[in-house]
């Protein structure tokens, strides 16, 4: 471009001089006194036909140029213009027959239509700019929530890349093995996890190396001394060409939910057991009379009995599963009324006086107040119920010769009627004492001492809290004996007064 | 020929009642205790021709008994006939390693009980004669 340039400058002064040559030849051979002095020398050389020839080339040369230049910008102009929906204003001006303005124009015109789009261009990349910007905030933002989610949820979550290498965990994974997670990332599993919970490891190595769907499986770890169970849930993390890149594991504390099983399984285990042992007496006791083994009428007599009283005494383990249900769901048809303890006690007391007397068992009734500020506001066959497992629990647990001591108190500061029976029975560990009430709950050394199923006394906590808002108390001294009560709340005495006489108690 | 002697471990009373009547009416001898402890004293006294034993019972089990009962030199070749209110109780495994006879499960029919009982001391006494 600077030597097409420079030839441009040398064309146009050669132009020039030529021009002024020929000029200044013409001005000589006009007659001038100068003039003729100086044409002298210049006669002698065909001057003037040669500037003006050399004129004459250098403004073809000149056109030509300019046109080529023309030429060029329109060029430039179709350019810019090439995306244009007005490049077909240029398709007809190819043969270059635009004049220098019209070449101006449109090449300003073109500028300005290429400085609009380019705005409009720059304007929409600003617009999306800040769309992306928007967009990695709210990224950003959603990561943070995710990550805060992550951290913040129970289980422990974990995930590795395919060399073992920590990428991620949570507080609750820190905790469960024992590391830091900022300071552990992208160091290998096997190196954080202690051996003692390496199942999990290589439990992870396995569900990688198989590229299986998610694996799941039961790990058992000894967290602080206790034996935990965790559901362990692991994922394989694929990249954009299917191939495993990691895993996430998801670990899960079902260490109650276990517990709880067990305890269901137990229930169905003790409830089969105590439904077959009266069933087994009545399925024995039919066939025996069916095929004639009972020879008298006595016989026979006492054959029927025993059934009716293994029929009764299903329907009442029955009763008691059913009402434990039905308090515990909230079903339980509640009859509330103004009832004596002590009439209770008393009605209680002939019903398991002779089991008491078949062992030996001394029972004292020691009723401070057999008045009627004793009642409470009750339900009536619920309490007798609850006095009679108390009772009947007392003298199972009491050797023979032992005491079972029965003593009503109502304690008018804390508005409370109170009921405790206390044996000299074989008592209950200290350790074991907090789950008496639990349900299908057994002192482990009381086992075998006598039978039960572990309802009676949840019967009695249920009843005594859940449907009659008041409480269960119990202390014991293994090899002494145990004290089991309650406390209600006593009955306004206007709710007693409001009721006719017979009703009461 | 003696009239063979059973002895009957259960602490649900009105089954031992009724076994026992089965078993006397069919011209056995029956001695009966409601707990392991107890039986084992009457297995080593009595040496009962066989022994029929709920599983679960308080003092000692019925297991347990038969564990005690396979250990001692006087009472380890009495054969057992164990009644359980427990599915599964004990595996057979468990059932061949103390030569438990014969699992019933309750509810269970005397009859049966009874049957079992022939057959048992029936083998046995056959076993006894070859020997």
């Amino acid at each position: 471009m600077k030597s097409v340039r420079n030839l441009y400058v040398i064309v146009t002064g050669v132009v020039a001089v030529s021009l002024l040559a020929g000029g200044l030849a013409e001005w000589l051979d006009s007659g001038t006194e100068e003039g003729g002095r100086f044409a002298g020398y210049v006669q002698r050389v065909p001057v003037v036909p040669a500037c003006h020839i050399v004129g004459a080339v250098g403004v073809i040369w000149l056109g030509w140029y300019w046109l080529k230049l023309a030429g060029g910008i329109t060029s430039i102009a179709r350019r810019l213009k090439a995306n244009s929906i007005m490049d077909s204003r240029f398709r007809g001006n190819d043969k270059r027959k635009a004049s220098g303005n019209a070449v101006i124009d449109e090449l300003s015109e073109a500028l300005s239509e290429a400085l609009v789009r380019y705005s409009n261009v720059i304007g929409e990349l600003e617009k999306q700019i800040n769309d992306l910007q928007i967009q990695i905030q709210l990224t950003q933002r959603q990561k943070g929530n995710i990550e805060a989610i992550i951290y913040s949820i129970h289980d422990g979550v974990i995930v590795i890349d395919e060399f073992d290498r920590l990428l991620m965990a949570n507080e609750a994974a820190g905790g469960l093995f024992n590391f830091n997670f900022r300071s552990s990332q992208h160091r290998r599993i096997g190196e954080l996890i202690d051996e003692g919970k390496s199942e999990f490891v290589d439990f992870l190595r396995q569900s990688r190396q198989s590229k299986a769907q998610p694996t799941r499986k039961e790990i058992e770890f000894l967290e602080d001394g206790k034996l935990k169970t965790f559901d362990c849930i692991v994922s394989c993390i694929y990249d954009e060409s299917r191939q495993v890149c990691g895993v996430v594991a998801v670990l899960h504390d079902v260490t109650r939910e276990k517990q709880i099983s067990q305890i269901k399984n137990d229930f169905v285990n003790h409830v089969c057991h105590e439904l077959k042992t009266p069933l087994a007496s009545i399925s024995a006791y039919s066939e025996m009379l069916s095929d004639g083994e009972a020879k008298d009428g006595r016989t026979r007599k006492e054959f029927y009995a025993v059934i009716q009283n293994q029929a009764i005494r299903l329907n009442r383990l029955i009763e008691d599963v059913l009402n434990i249900s039905r308090i515990e769901s909230g079903l339980v048809k509640v009859d509330k009324g103004p009832v004596s303890l002590t009439i209770l006690i008393e009605e209680q007391l002939q019903m398991i006086k002779s089991y008491a007397e078949e062992k030996n068992i001394c029972l004292k009734d020691i009723g401070q107040s057999r008045i009627v500020f004793d009642q409470v506001y009750a339900d009536k066959d619920m309490i007798s119920q609850v006095i009679v497992n108390l009772l009947s629990n007392a003298v199972k647990y009491t050797p023979s010769g032992g005491s079972i001591k029965i003593e009503t108190e109502v304690d008018e500061t804390a508005n409370v009627a109170r009921l405790s029976v206390t044996d000299t029975g074989v008592g209950i560990p200290e350790n074991e004492i907090e789950h008496v009430f639990d349900k299908f709950y057994r002192v482990s050394t009381n086992k075998n001492q006598a039978k039960g199923t572990g309802l009676g006394l949840n019967l009695v906590k249920q009843i005594v809290e859940k449907v009659h808002d008041g409480r269960v108390f119990v202390s014991s001294k293994p090899g002494a004996g145990s004290t089991f009560g309650f406390e209600l709340p006593l009955a306004t005495r206007e709710v007693v007064e409001s009721l006719p006489v017979t009703s009461r108690g | 020929m003696s009239r063979k002697r059973v002895l009957i471990v259960d602490d649900e009373i009105h089954i031992v009642h009724v076994v026992a009547i089965k078993l006397r009416n069919n011209d056995y001898e029956v001695i009966s205790a409601d707990n392991g402890a107890e039986a084992f004293e009457l297995a080593c006294s009595e040496k009962p021709d066989i022994i029929v034993t709920d599983f679960q019972m308080p003092v000692m089990t019925g297991l347990e008994l038969v564990e005690k009962v396979r250990q001692c030199e006087e009472t380890k070749d009495i054969p057992v006939i164990l009644l359980t209110a427990r599915n599964f109780a004990i595996e057979e495994q468990q059932q061949e390693d103390l030569q438990i006879s014969q699992c019933l499960s309750k509810p269970f029919s005397p009859k049966e009980l009874l049957e079992n009982i022939e057959d048992i001391l029936y083998h046995r006494a056959v076993v006894n004669r070859q020997v």
